[in-house]
């Protein structure tokens, strides 16, 4: 079937819709008494115009799009699992070691040498570092490389 | 003559060595960004915020740098067009069609020099021409009452996909969806929790800045994974510069035609930069009629586009400075700056913060002049760094992406967020919902529900307000026109856009 995945899109935003203007009846009112707006007013209209919005992606959806399949799509999980983990290993591990890891793995992915992707990502991290905790002090986490 | 006190108060601003050092390096980072493929104008400018904000930087320095890098991205555009035949960002298309000919006929050098004079000259064009229209837009514009801003906000809306843009209905779901994030947090007028979940950090609302940077940036990355787009580019080399001044005179028509026109599809609300440009390019075509070898690799070709395209990056600014309502990717992003520095965009910032809006126009004037003079000797910097292969250079991007991010607020909470966009923002790219409305919404959303608070308390709860006065009538006209116009022009300009770009034997 073609426009599949406009068809997706619209029932995910159907669904969102639905519950965005499902919870806006649900608040109380607010203290005082109801007024010619309330807080749930401009979301109900918003979830008028996505409804139809949606209904109207699933009855005439765009021809798809190319999807990435097999490795393409591997690699995309694998950056988005390297985005993450950086978030994660910030504080602990500091800025330098697990940027160092993150720019490596990434640009090691994108088709780098894993040599000069890891050193690519260790000087890159050491002059951001350096120029922003003394040129700029702004601190960023030291981590294990902290000295005391 | 008012205008020309205020503009001497904004040079006192702007030549304070403090902000002359930031605006040349804005124009420095922003020639660059807009030279690297993929790295376009929005792109660089939304990584830039969180830095500038956590610099600290006084608010017109920061828009003063921010605003530099606006104005290099315009200029960098065309260096990749020229030699590459890749547009470094959307805008920079039309330089490819004769641009890039040149270069292969051994003008490389020519092309460049020529298309940084035609950009400096689009550029202070669209900056005139913003220095005598915005004070005028702004003072009518405090005339309008709430009931005419919601108007105001659905017209800019409404015109986001531009005459150009294929499906109107993805960008009012993109626009629903960044209005709706703008509702999470606590309520302002009635204090009540909406769509919290309980969770301490979404009283305060979802920042649009991690928005914006997750949209933009991480997004991008996600981009050049899926297309193995890492490797390098074939060397270009420049070659020595024979451009002589009678072809640079002789040219000056083509350069004045091509600001004033790129200009006026910047200000009118869903035009912008590419349809700027588009415009001076085949206007000129016209106009030069069969002398001309345009497509085969002539000056004016290359001319005609760029001051087209810069004159229309001045002219966005408009909109964006008088009415708070931006009328392109970057110039949304520039907003985005605007409201996190707690300033009111619209027509009282030219009366309360008077400083800020001249000191930044008279950057732009200072900004151009830095460009050319960058922009002439230092081509070959630019070029070399063209080489960098985007596997190193991207994700170095994303770390700076989060570095800003995380020192804002400094904390990892922000971060998962700001990949959530990302991915999320991969995905909605992938099915052409466009970013720029979600973006905008994000801004504008609180800016609507108040003036559509306002304008129901001062009827007593009537809606017909909302049509009430010619004006808001006139508004929504335009805003409907928006709207279907797409359908009935678009087709059309499309092809003929397409057609212009097939003329040219585009060959690899």
């Amino acid at each position: 079937m073609t426009g599949l995945g406009d068809r997706i899109l619209g029932l995910g935003l159907l669904v969102l819709a639905v519950a965005y203007g499902w919870a806006a009846q649900q608040w109380p009112e607010p203290f005082g008494g109801a007024e010619g707006v309330g807080p749930e007013t401009f979301p109900t209209i918003l979830f008028v115009v996505l409804v139809a919005g949606s209904l109207y992606l699933m009855i005439k959806p765009d021809p798809d799009a190319q999807w990435p399949v097999g490795k393409s799509a591997l690699e995309l999980v694998v950056s988005v699992v390297v985005l993450v983990v950086y978030a994660l290993l910030l504080e602990p591990l500091g800025f330098v070691l697990s940027t160092t890891l993150a720019v490596g793995v990434l640009s090691w992915r994108m088709g780098a040498a894993p040599k000069r992707a890891f050193i690519t990502g260790l000087v890159s991290a050491v002059v951001v570092f350096v120029l922003f905790n003394y040129g700029l002090s702004l601190s960023l986490p030291a981590g294990l490389l902290e000295v005391h | 003559m008012e205008t020309i006190g205020f503009l001497m108060d904004g040079f006192a601003v702007a030549f304070t060595p403090y902000n002359l050092m930031f605006a040349l390096f804005g124009a420095f980072v922003g020639t660059l960004i807009g030279c690297l493929p993929g790295l376009g104008p929005a792109n660089g400018v939304a990584i830039l915020i969180p830095l500038a904000f956590t610099l600290g930087l006084p608010p017109e320095t920061a828009m003063i740098l921010l605003t530099s890098v606006y104005a290099g991205a315009m200029y960098g555009g065309r260096i990749s067009s020229i030699l590459l035949n890749i547009p470094g960002d959307e805008p920079a298309m039309m330089t490819c069609l004769d641009g890039y000919p040149m270069a292969k006929n051994g003008r490389a050098a020519d092309a460049l020099a020529a298309s940084a004079i035609a950009s400096f000259v689009g550029s202070m064009i669209g900056t005139l021409g913003l220095i005598l229209l915005a004070p005028v837009l702004a003072k009518f514009a405090l005339t309008f009452g709430p009931a005419e801003y919601f108007a105001l906000f659905m017209l800019a809306f409404a015109t986001l996909g531009g005459i150009t843009g294929k499906n109107q209905v993805k960008t009012v779901i993109a626009a629903t969806l960044g209005i709706m994030i703008s509702t999470v947090g606590i309520d302002i007028s009635t204090g009540t929790q909406r769509y919290t979940f309980g969770v301490l950090e979404l009283y305060e609302g979802i920042d649009f800045i991690l928005a914006i940077v997750g949209l933009f940036a991480i997004s991008e990355l996600l981009f050049f994974v899926e297309h193995r787009m890492g490797g390098g580019r074939d060397k270009m080399t420049v070659g020595k510069l024979s451009l002589s001044l009678k072809e640079l005179v002789s040219t000056i028509p083509t350069q004045l035609r091509g600001g004033v026109l790129g200009f006026i599809a910047g200000v009118l609300p869903g035009a912008g930069a590419s349809l700027g440009s588009f415009i001076s390019y085949t206007i000129e075509k016209q106009a030069v009629g069969k002398k001309g070898k345009f497509g085969e690799g002539d000056i004016r070709g290359v001319m005609a586009p760029e001051a087209g395209n810069n004159g229309a990056a001045s002219g966005a600014l408009v909109p964006m400075l008088t009415l708070g309502v931006p009328g392109s990717g970057t110039t949304a992003v520039l907003l985005a700056m605007l409201i996190s520095l707690n300033i009111t965009p619209g027509p009282l910032m030219f009366t309360q913060n008077a400083d800020i809006v001249w000191g930044v126009i008279a950057a732009l004037l200072i900004g151009n002049v830095l460009l050319l003079v960058l922009n002439i000797p230092l081509v070959g910097f630019f070029v070399k760094l063209l080489s960098v292969p985007p596997m190193f250079l991207l994700p170095i991007v994303t770390m700076v992406a989060f570095v800003g991010i995380y020192s804002i607020s400094h904390s990892t909470f922000d971060l998962y967020f700001m990949v959530a966009f990302g991915v999320a923002g991969y995905f909605l790219r992938k099915l052409e919902i466009p970013m720029v409305p979600i973006i905008l919404g994000l801004l504008l959303g609180p800016e609507m529900e108040k003036n559509l608070g306002h304008a129901l308390v001062l009827s007593d709860g009537d809606w017909s307000i909302l049509w009430a006065s010619p004006l808001s009538i006139g508004l929504w006209v335009v805003a409907g026109a928006g709207l279907v116009l797409p359908y009935v022009v678009g087709p059309i300009l499309r092809r003929r856009m397409n057609a212009a770009m097939k003329e040219t034997p585009v060959s690899d």
